[in-house]
This record gives structure tokens, C-alpha cells and sequence, in this order.
């Protein structure tokens, strides 16, 4: 089932393969990585060496009233702390650096891959979906990047390297904290547990409320129309009280985790005093030791709970990343075969379809067995019921998909061999509802030829006779087009779409045309600039009006997935009762 | 309310904060309540701490050791306990306040009046009803333990100072010295990601327009250059995101600089003191403690200050929505609706959208009872107008517009709108099934009336035909139904309603002539024993009307047959098939 292939949302099992792929993409990063990674190290090292000064201070120092060493201790300690400052300085930034660049990186990466994946892809996914990944799931790793990455390097080295201090200045104080560590370990993964699934439930909540009020603000001339007011205000609050709920659950999570912690700690001062009292009663403990103790508890706390924020976020960025690796495996179909040729110069633009099924499944074949030649310069329209193949020849023309049995062929060329730029040079689409892209009107008629003059752009508005349209704008070529061109009628904006084909300067031209009828000024301008673009070149036109095969030099009727029909207008309309039916409807249509 | 004006009034944010905390005073005084035992927990930890070191360590005194231990354990359980019920009614507080505040702005947002719709986008409410809204929850949420912290700070100085006056001022120093950094970190954050959310949303609508154009892109192979716009707007991310990365690493190890520069000057001057035997090492240590624990505190309090007046902001955008008045409201005494065959009657009317120029001036129009009418007119010539007004959805300036001989004005909106039915130009169906939707047109109908009206609209086949039937769902997260599908359901809706006056907008402009035929029968069944008014875009349509109201800059150039005004009026057959795209607001 080559189109059915699926990009699936579930869960990561591969973890570890994952970080591996993820690692190979950012294999240039590697150096800066490890440079920024020492400086954390080096960081951390002055820290915990500072604790030790103050030690020093005092049992030689204080304990000794010699103030000369104090100053010492003093001054060692300011030094550290500068030299602590500049390497966790270098160290943060250089890995939010390694993060952010990474993150750029990756979605050039993911979004050069969207864009250059089968239409059929595009088809059989939400559009939505694809946009959360470049979007969200991109973003939930950039909260990693920016906060986590940072804090998991310098609160990891934080509490490995205290507790390696720990151990070298006394090790029967150490074992008692980690004793009270591994209760609050144990308390963290508890609470994180609790904290995920509450977390998760609130993310899936809230999209419901926005849903619900997106809806409500969207339907809100419906909601007055039949006084759904109450009823409206009701099934909202429902899903606002749910959404309060989840909160509070998180709420509860947090309200008995964070004081647990304070009080292991309170447990964890009691524990050193306790252990390092009675042993600096003994004597076999100096006071100083003692002190250091208590310095380096408070710096173990602290990272352990930033360390279990961390894995909340770790494991959000796991799951963004297996979703858009699940992209990035999506393979692309239609592609350019190595030792394809460029269509030889110039195009006729003759399309043949020999013995051509296909079907977007395997399974169902939407046209069969077609064979069509159109010679070069032929306008053809291709009419017919809703559904019956004949946007679905236009595709196979364009590309969009290749047929399961047989071929389409352009001056002779096989599809599936020429270079997918020459084709694209020699074939060009005006889509059905003229979609335009936010930008300059010249950006848009340009689209196709980014390097045409002003000149070239003119012409071709003069030739199509819209010049005037142009002129009279405020901003002329350089108006901007905002919302996709929804200011624009839509007459206005299937000129700029035949402006755009024309720059391209195409050999055949696939026209789908609009259902609706255009306003009635536009109508008349659209027909003179359709009948100057399609002069000379083949046109494939997807017809939903008796006018346009009646100006065509050649009509198919194509229903079930075959060619009915096939002859001019004047011909089908004596030779085929289905071409005189529908015939029919178009003309009730217009009376 | 005015949608363009992003920033609010300070004063009236902060006033809807007070206001929000007053209204649950339970959970405010107790979180507040919390978080001072907390406070005072927290102030007395290294309190006995010293007298541990000063009484039972260096005293050598082990039975002192025990009892002061005990007490040390004591306060870290009074301490835990505060801090429990500090968030957790701070949770509590904020949460409540949050969903409370959104159902109103909810059940408000879908009072105001479609001249308030019409010029507020989307956008903008939504941004009301979300991120306004967490910036209050943030604030709320945070303010027991600011407080606290504010109160800690405090009463630590005067411990301090009160053990020892010069260590104590030196040691202080560094509490503002931290408030500021964090105030200023805060203040570059928050500049900056305002700037990379804009970003975001940069970037997002450059996917969106490349996934929703991939036809146009793969047949021109512009592949190459959506990359290209694509990569520019990551680049404008990364800039703003790596300068964030810079603010950080230069002020946020300053969060723990600053309070070892204090314990070194406690060290340095402390140390001196002790040897000089003006303290002792217990007090000694008590600072260095202190220095510890207001760390966290203060860089809170410091971010809270920063974050204020954004949060006050947000509450004065989120009071203007609540305080927009509605404009459209039930009449203080509304009077019944008579029986009667729905007659409509425009006497004397005048109006103009808010800020605009008048549409209708002085209109004079009767339409009897049981009459099909179709309004003609260009662009702007106010057909849509007229049809607003008749189930009030917007008031007229002057003259009036009667139902029956009532003015809609007098009768409760419900009244009205259950007798007046409009099927809109864009049909809109909720997120739920066929059938509900069909449904909202009359909550009390059965299964039944439910098919039949879909049978009167030509829905019915095309439902039975769909995977789910009745119950599939539609609307935005379910199946998508096509133009002319959805009018049909619409349609239904309307029918299912059984009002007196039926006001359609014709335009099914992005069906196909088939399809087309099907809803002109529809519409011809539907529109039997009731007054209809059909915004005609098509002559076809004109034939199910018994009369054609020709509509020219707000004022009626013509009435009568669709023969007649062809013959008499030459600009009304030039109009015809015009499709309406630009309209002013109002029925789209």
C-alpha cells in the first residue's frame, strides 16, 4: 500500500536509536558541545572548592584566632567565585548555543523534508498535524534547549560533584545525607509520576477549552441566531470545570512534593548534626568540617529537585523528537530517478497517457485503463460528475502522484525520467480557488520566474490585458497581498494566478477551473487573459461550465474512470446521451 | 472595548486583580495564612540551628543535643505544613479565579452584539481568554508566597542586625542586590519573548501557507524557495532566542555570586568578629544559613515585581471585555409576540454600521405575511442590511422594524430569534453530529422531526450517505462536509426551527451546478407557508420569488415581479449574478 504508508504518533520505542539519530544530526556541534561541557566542569570544580576555603577559614583561622588566615580564606574563596562566575557564564551560553543552533538547524532539516514529500502525503495527513510538528513539537524541544539542556549539565555535575566532595571531607556524614538523598529520590519519582500523568491530562484539557472557545467566538452569529446562549455558556463550562479540575491535581501533586522536600532537608541538617555533633564532641570532627557540611547540603537539594523538573521536560523533548523523526522516515514516492534528462528544448508540450490506472489506494482504482493524446497545442476540457477522474488525470500530468499500470508521457518522455525542474518549467497549474501567498503582488506573479524583470511582468500584464487592473491598485506591483489574497475577489485572484502561469511561460497549462461563477467584470477579463495565455500552448482544463467546453477544441467525458466521450463539443452533444445530461443541468444552471 | 489598542490602563488592571481576590477571600487569607507560618518556620530553622552549634556542639553538652534536635525537627514539620497550605490555596485561588474568569468572559464574549464581531478578530479574543488570562493566574498564584517572602525578608534583617548590627547591614546588602538582578533579568526576558512568540507565529504561518499551497509550490518547484522563507524566519527565532541565551548566562549566575560574596564577607568580618569573640560560631553559622535560604525567595519576589505590570495589563484588556456593554439586550419590559403571519415592516429606517457611513436611510418597506422576497442589489447596496435587521442584530438608528405590528425592540430576544430563523452565508456547524447540529434549530424535537427537516432541505441522502449517518460528526475536528453539504444541514436547521420569516442567503457559490438544482428544490419546498427573504445572487433564484426588492445605495430603487423591474430597470439586470463577496459585515 505505497500511498497508505503512515508517519504513526506512537509512543518512542526505540529511545535509544532515537537519541543516536538525534546525535548524528548534530555531529557538527560536537566540539562547541564538549568545550561548553568542560566549562561547566571547571565551573562546578571552583564551586565546590570554595566551601572548602571557608573550612579552611575556620579551623585555622577562626578556630586558632589567626585573622591573617581568615583573610586568606577570604580572598581564595573571591577568587574562586570570579573563576566559578566566567566558566558558568561560558558554560550556559555555550550550551544554549549548542541547543539554539541544533534547533535551526532541525527545522530546516524537518521542513525540507515536509515540503518535498508526495502530494499524496499531504492528502492522507492533517494539515494541522504537519504544522504542530514544525510548531510545537519543535517548540517543546526548544524549552529544553533553552532551559533544560542547561540545567540538567549544571545541576548534574552540581550533585556528582558534591557528593564526591562529600565523601573526600568526611564519609560517615556523606553516607547519612545520601541516606536522606535516596528518600528524596524516591519522593521525586513518586511526585513525577503523579505529576506527568496530571500534566498530560491538563495539556489535553486546555486544547479543549481553547477548542471550545475558538468555536464559541467563531460561531457566535449562529450561537445568537437560535439563542444557544445558555446552552452555549453551559457545555463550556463543563469543559472549563474539567480543565480546572486537572489542574487542581497537578495542584495537590505539587502541594504535598514540595514541602516533603523542605522538610527531608530540615531531616538531612538534623542528620549532620546529629552524627557530625556528637563527633565534634568526641573530637574526631572539626567544627569547620561541620560547617562545610551543612554549606554543601544546601547545593545537593536544590539540583536533585531542579534535576526532577528536568526529566519532565527531557521526556516531553523525547516525545517531540520520535514524532518528528516519524517524519523524516516518511519516504518520498515521486522523485527524480538518478540519470534523468531534462525535457529537450524546445517543448512541445504533446501529453500522452498510454494504458494509465491508478487509484490513491491500492485498492480502488480511480481511473482505468485510459489512454489519451493530446498533440501539442490542443485545448482540451475534461468534463464530467464530481468524483469521476478528472482531477485526477490533471494530477497524474502534474505529477503529483505516478500511475500503478502505465504511462504519462510529455513530447514522448516518460515522466518518471525527466528532471522534476524541466517539467516544471513546461508545466504550470492554475489552481481552482487561485491560491496566493503573502507577499507582494510581483512576488506572486512571479513566483514561477523569480528572476523576471519589472519589464517581464509587464509585458505579460499587458499581453493579458490587466495592465490597467495593476496600475489602478494603490501600491501597484507592490501591493501587498495579507490573509492569502482574501481581499482580493475571486476573479481578481485568478488573474494573478493566470499572470503567474504565463510568467512561467509554460508549454502545457493544467486549469482547474472555479465552480462559482466569477463577478461579472472579472468574468470578461479572465476570458480575454485565458484566451491570450492558452494561445500556442497545450491546455489540460478541468471544465465545471458549458462555456468553457464549448470554447475548447476538444471535450472528454470521463465518468466511472474512463473516457466516455471524446470529440468537440458540437460532436458529444449530438453522439452521447450522458454529455447531453449534464449539458443540461449547466444550462438550468444559468437561466 | 477597542480591539486595536493592545495595552491597557494600569489602574483598572490592578483593580480587577483586587477585585478577583476579594472574591475569594477563604482561599486568600488561608494561602497567606500558610505561607507566613511558613515564613516563620523558615526565620527560626537557622535560629536553632545556631543553638544546636552554640549550646550542644561547642558547649559539648550532649543532652542538650537531643531536646533542641526535637525542636529543629519541629519546625521543619511546622515549616512543611505552612508551605502545604500556602500552595495549595494559592493553587486553589488561582485556578478558581482563572476558570471563573474565562466562563464570563465566555458567556459575555456571546452577548456582544455582531457590530462588536464584526471589527474584533478572532485573534484577539482568543488571546483574552488564554494568555491574558495566565498572566493573572501566574500573578495570583504567586502572591501568598511574596508576601511571605517580603515579610521574611524583613523580620531576617532585623535578626540579623539584632545579632550583630554591622554583619547584619553587610549581609543585607545583598537581599536588593538580588531583587534588582532578577528584576532585571525578568524585565529583558519579558521584552524578548513577547518578540520570539511574534516569531513563532512568523514561522507558523509560513508552514501553514506552504502545506495549505503545496499544489502551487510542487507545480511551479518552488520547493527550494519556501525553504529559503522558511530558514529566514528560524534564523529571526534563533536571534532573539540566543540573545535571551546571553541575558541568562550573564545574570543568572549572579543569583548565586551575589550571596557567596556574602557569605565571603560573613566569613571575612564574621570570622574577625568571632575571634574577637563579639559572636559566637553559632550566630556565625546562622548567617551563613540565612544568606542560603533567602535566595530562592528573593529571586521570586524580584521576578514577581517584574512580571506585574504585564500582569496588570492583561487584567485591564480582560476587565474592558468584560465591561463592553452588550448594546442588543432584552427590552426592561418585553412584550409577547402576537400570532400572525409574519409580516415585516421597515418604517422610517435608518442605519449605519458603527464608524461607517450610513447604509439605509429613511427605508419604507412592508412585506405581508407568507410573501417569498427576494432582496437584489450590489455590493454595499444594504440587501444584507435588511436582513440583519430583522431578527436585531443590529438596531436601526432611526425609524423602527416591526414584526406583525410589533417593533422588534419590544420583544425578548428569544421571542424574536425563535420566529425569525437566518441561514447565513457561511454556514457555520458546531463540533458534534449531524443531528445535534440539526438539532440547536429546536432542542425539543425528536428523531423524527429531525429527518424530516433534513428531507425538506435535501440532506437526507447525502446524511444517510456519510459513514456515520445522523451521528457523524462535523465541524471543525470532524468530517469535513463540502459548501453546498453544509448549507443543506443549515438549511435543515432553520427548517427544523419552523419560524414565521426565513431569511436565506443564496449565495451556494462553490457548489456545482448539480448540486446547485438540488438546493434551489429545497429551498422552493422550505420556503411554503412562510415569509422568506432570500438574498438573491443568482437570477435563478429570482424565480422563487414572488417579489424582487431592488436595493441601490441603501435606498429601494424597485419593487415588483422579476419580469417587471427587468423591463423597467435597466441597471437591476446588470447587477444580477453578481457574487457578493465584499460586504460590509453582518451576514457573511
Amino acid at each position: 500500500m505505497r500511498y497508505m504508508q503512515h508517519g504513526s504518533d506512537s509512543e518512542v520505542r526505540d529511545r535509544s536509536g532515537l537519541l543516536r539519530r538525534a546525535g548524528r544530526l548534530g555531529r557538527s556541534l560536537m566540539w562547541p558541545a564538549i568545550g561548553a561541557f568542560t566549562a561547566a566542569a571547571l565551573g562546578t570544580a571552583a564551586r565546590l572548592a570554595g566551601p572548602l576555603a571557608v573550612g579552611v577559614g575556620i579551623d585555622r583561622g577562626v578556630a586558632e584566632g589567626d585573622k591573617q588566615v581568615v583573610t586568606t580564606a577570604a580572598l581564595v574563596f573571591i577568587v574562586l567565585l570570579v573563576v566559578q562566575y566566567v566558566f558558568v557564564k561560558i558554560s550556559r551560553y555555550g550550551i544554549a548555543w549548542v541547543g539554539e543552533q541544533y534547533l535551526l538547524n532541525l527545522r530546516s532539516v524537518v521542513f525540507r523534508h515536509l515540503i518535498r514529500s508526495d502530494t499524496a502525503f499531504y492528502s492522507r495527513s492533517k494539515s494541522g498535524v504537519l504544522v504542530s510538528r514544525m510548531t510545537s513539537d519543535i517548540e517543546s524541544l526548544q524549552e529544553f534547549a533553552g532551559d533544560g539542556a542547561v540545567m540538567a549539565v549544571s545541576n548534574g555535575l552540581t550533585v556528582i560533584g558534591v557528593a564526591v566532595a562529600m565523601v573526600l571531607v568526611d564519609w560517615q556524614m556523606a553516607v547519612s545525607t545520601f541516606a536522606v538523598i535516596a528518600v528524596l529520590v524516591g519522593v521525586s519519582v513518586i511526585f513525577q509520576r503523579q505529576a506527568a500523568k496530571a500534566y498530560e491530562q491538563v495539556r489535553e484539557r486546555i486544547g479543549r477549552v481553547l477548542a471550545g472557545l475558538q468555536e464559541g467566538i467563531a460561531g457566535v452569529r449562529v450561537v445568537q441566531a437560535f439563542s444557544q446562549e445558555q446552552v452555549q455558556a453551559t457545555s463550556f463550562g463543563r469543559v472549563n470545570e474539567a480543565h480546572y479540575r486537572a489542574n487542581m491535581s497537578a495542584a495537590k501533586a505539587i502541594s504535598w512534593y514540595f514541602p516533603a522536600v523542605g522538610f527531608l532537608r530540615v531531616v538531612a541538617i538534623a542528620a549532620v548534626l546529629i552524627i557530625g555533633g556528637l563527633r565534634v564532641i568526641d573530637g574526631s570532627l572539626t567544627f569547620g568540617t561541620l560547617v562545610v557540611f551543612l554549606l554543601y547540603l544546601d547545593w545537593f537539594f536544590q539540583p536533585i529537585v531542579n534535576l526532577a523538573n528536568v526529566y519532565n521536560l527531557l521526556q516531553a523533548a523525547i516525545a517531540a523528537l520520535g514524532k518528528l523523526f516519524n517524519l523524516l522516515d516518511v519516504e518520498a514516492h515521486v522523485v527524480e530517478r538518478p540519470g534523468a534528462y531534462d525535457l529537450a528544448d524546445p517543448v512541445a508540450g504533446e501529453i500522452a497517457l498510454s494504458g494509465v490506472t491508478f487509484g490513491y489506494d491500492d485498492e480502488t482504482m480511480v481511473i482505468q485503463d485510459v489512454d489519451l493524446e493530446i498533440p501539442a497545442g490542443q485545448r482540451l476540457a475534461v468534463v464530467g460528475e464530481t468524483g469521476a477522474g478528472k482531477s485526477t488525470i490533471a494530477k497524474l500530468v502534474l505529477r503529483y502522484y505516478d500511475p500503478q499500470q502505465g504511462s504519462v508521457s510529455i513530447d514522448g518522455a516518460d515522466l518518471t525520467d525527466v528532471t522534476i525542474d524541466s517539467r516544471t518549467d513546461a508545466i504550470a497549474l492554475i489552481p481552482q480557488d487561485g491560491f496566493l501567498f503573502n507577499g507582494t503582488l510581483r512576488n506572486n506573479l512571479a513566483y514561477g520566474a523569480p528572476d523576471a524583470s519589472d519589464e517581464d511582468v509587464w509585458n505579460v500584464l499587458r499581453a493579458m490585458g490587466i495592465d490597467d487592473w495593476v496600475r489602478d491598485l494603490p501600491d501597484g506591483l507592490e501591493t501587498q497581498v495579507r490573509e492569502r489574497g482574501g481581499r482580493f475577489s475571486a476573479g481578481e485572484r485568478q488573474l494573478v494566478a493566470l499572470g503567474r502561469a504565463f510568467l512561467d511561460d509554460p508549454s502545457v497549462i493544467v486549469l482547474d477551473e472555479a465552480t462559482s461563477n466569477l463577478d461579472p467584470e472579472t468574468e470578461l477579463e479572465v476570458e480575454g487573459a485565458l484566451r491570450v495565455l492558452l494561445a500556442g500552448r497545450t491546455a489540460i482544463v478541468i471544465a465545471h461550465r458549458l462555456r468553457s467546453a464549448e470554447r475548447a477544441d476538444r471535450v472528454i467525458l470521463i465518468g466511472d474512470g474512463r473516457i466516455i466521450a471524446d470529440g468537440t463539443h458540437a460532436d458529444l452533444v449530438e453522439s452521447s446521451d450522458e454529455y447531453r445530461r449534464l449539458v443540461e443541468v449547466w444550462e438550468r444552471g444559468m437561466s | 472595548m477597542n480591539p486595536g489598542q493592545p495595552d491597557g490602563d494600569i489602574r483598572s488592571g490592578i483593580g480587577l486583580l483586587v477585585k478577583t481576590l476579594r472574591s475569594y477571600p477563604r482561599y486568600g487569607v488561608i494561602a497567606i495564612a500558610g505561607a507566613l507560618v511558613w515564613m516563620v518556620g523558615v526565620v527560626l530553622l537557622p535560629v536553632v540551628v545556631s543553638m544546636v552549634i552554640d549550646d550542644a556542639i561547642l558547649a559539648r553538652d550532649r543532652n542538650r543535643l537531643w531536646p533542641l534536635i526535637a525542636v529543629l525537627i519541629g519546625v521543619g514539620i511546622v515549616q512543611a505544613i505552612g508551605m502545604g497550605f500556602r500552595r495549595y490555596f494559592g493553587f486553589r485561588l488561582a485556578y478558581r479565579a482563572e476558570a471563573d474568569l474565562r466562563g464570563r468572559m465566555f458567556a459575555h464574549i456571546q452577548r456582544l452584539a455582531f457590530a462588536f464581531h464584526d471589527i474584533t478578530p478572532t485573534g484577539q479574543l482568543m488571546s483574552r481568554a488564554s494568555s491574558d488570562l495566565s498572566q493573572i493566574r501566574l500573578i495570583l498564584m504567586m502572591l501568598p508566597i511574596v508576601v511571605a517572602n517580603i515579610a521574611m525578608f524583613v523580620v531576617v534583617m532585623v535578626v540579623l542586625i539584632m545579632i550583630d548590627p554591622v554583619l547584619g547591614l553587610v549581609a543585607s546588602l545583598t537581599f536588593p542586590a538580588l531583587v534588582l538582578n532578577a528584576n532585571a533579568l525578568a524585565r529583558r526576558i519579558i521584552r524578548l519573548s513577547f518578540s520570539v512568540q511574534q516569531k513563532l507565529a512568523d514561522l507558523a504561518e509560513v508552514v501553514e501557507e506552504s502545506v495549505a499551497g503545496i499544489e502551487v509550490v510542487k507545480a511551479y518547484g518552488q520547493e527550494r524557495r519556501e525553504e529559503l522563507r522558511l530558514k529566514n524566519a528560524a534564523v529571526a527565532i534563533y536571534e532573539d532566542t540566543i540573545q535571551i541565551a546571553r541575558y541568562r548566562s550573564t545574570y543568572a549566575p549572579l543569583f548565586e555570586l551575589i550571596p557567596s560574596l556574602g557569605t565571603v564577607a560573613v566569613l571575612w568580618l564574621g570570622g574577625f568578629r568571632v575571634i574577637d569573640g563579639a559572636l559566637t560560631e553559632g550566630e556565625f553559622v546562622a548567617f551563613t544559613q540565612y544568606l542560603a535560604v533567602l535566595v530562592l525567595p528573593l529571586m521570586i519576589t524580584g521576578w514577581f515585581f517584574a512580571n506585574l505590570p504585564r500582569a496588570a495589563a492583561s487584567a485591564s484588556r480582560i476587565d474592558d471585555l468584560l465591561s463592553t456593554d452588550p448594546v442588543i439586550e432584552d427590552p426592561a419590559k418585553p412584550v409577547p409576540l402576537p400570532d400572525g403571519p409574519g409580516e415585516i415592516r421597515f418604517d422610517g429606517v435608518q442605519f449605519a454600521y458603527p464608524g461607517g457611513e450610513t447604509v439605509l436611510e429613511d427605508m419604507e418597506l412592508i412585506i405581508p405575511g407568507g410573501t417569498a422576497v427576494a432582496l437584489v442589489g450590489a455590493t454595499g447596496s444594504g440587501k444584507t442590511t435588511v436582513a440583519n435587521l430583522v431578527p436585531r442584530f443590529y438596531d436601526v438608528s432611526a425609524g423602527s422594524v416591526a414584526i406583525d405590528g410589533v417593533d422588534v425592540r419590544e420583544l425578548r430576544l428569544d421571542d424574536l430569534r425563535s420566529e425569525v430563523a437566518i441561514v447565513f452565508q457561511e454556514s457555520f456547524l458546531f463540533s458534534a453530529t449531524i443531528a445535534e447540529n440539526i438539532l440547536v434549530g429546536d432542542p425539543r424535537a425528536d428523531e423524527r422531526g429531525v429527518r424530516a427537516a433534513a428531507r425538506l432541505a435535501q440532506a437526507h441522502d447525502f446524511i444517510c450517505a456519510m459513514p456515520d449517518g445522523y451521528g457523524t460528526i462535523v465541524g471543525e475536528r470532524g468530517h469535513t462536509l463540502s459548501g453546498g453539504q453544509r448549507q443543506r444541514v443549515a438549511l435543515a436547521r432553520s427548517v427544523l426551527r419552523d419560524p414565521r420569516i426565513l431569511i436565506l442567503d443564496d449565495a451556494t457559490s462553490s457548489v456545482d451546478a448539480v448540486v446547485e438544482s438540488e438546493i434551489q428544490e429545497a429551498l422552493r419546498r422550505v420556503m411554503a407557508n412562510r415569509t422568506t427573504l432570500i438574498i438573491a445572487h443568482r437570477t435563478s433564484t429570482l424565480a422563487l420569488a414572488d417579489l424582487v426588492v431592488f436595493l441601490e445605495n441603501g435606498a429601494i430603487a424597485g419593487l415588483g415581479t422579476h419580469d417587471e423591474l427587468l423591463a423597467t430597470i435597466p441597471r437591476y439586470g446588470a447587477v444580477l449574478a453578481h457574487d457578493d463577496q465584499r460586504a460590509p459585515g453582518g451576514v457573511r
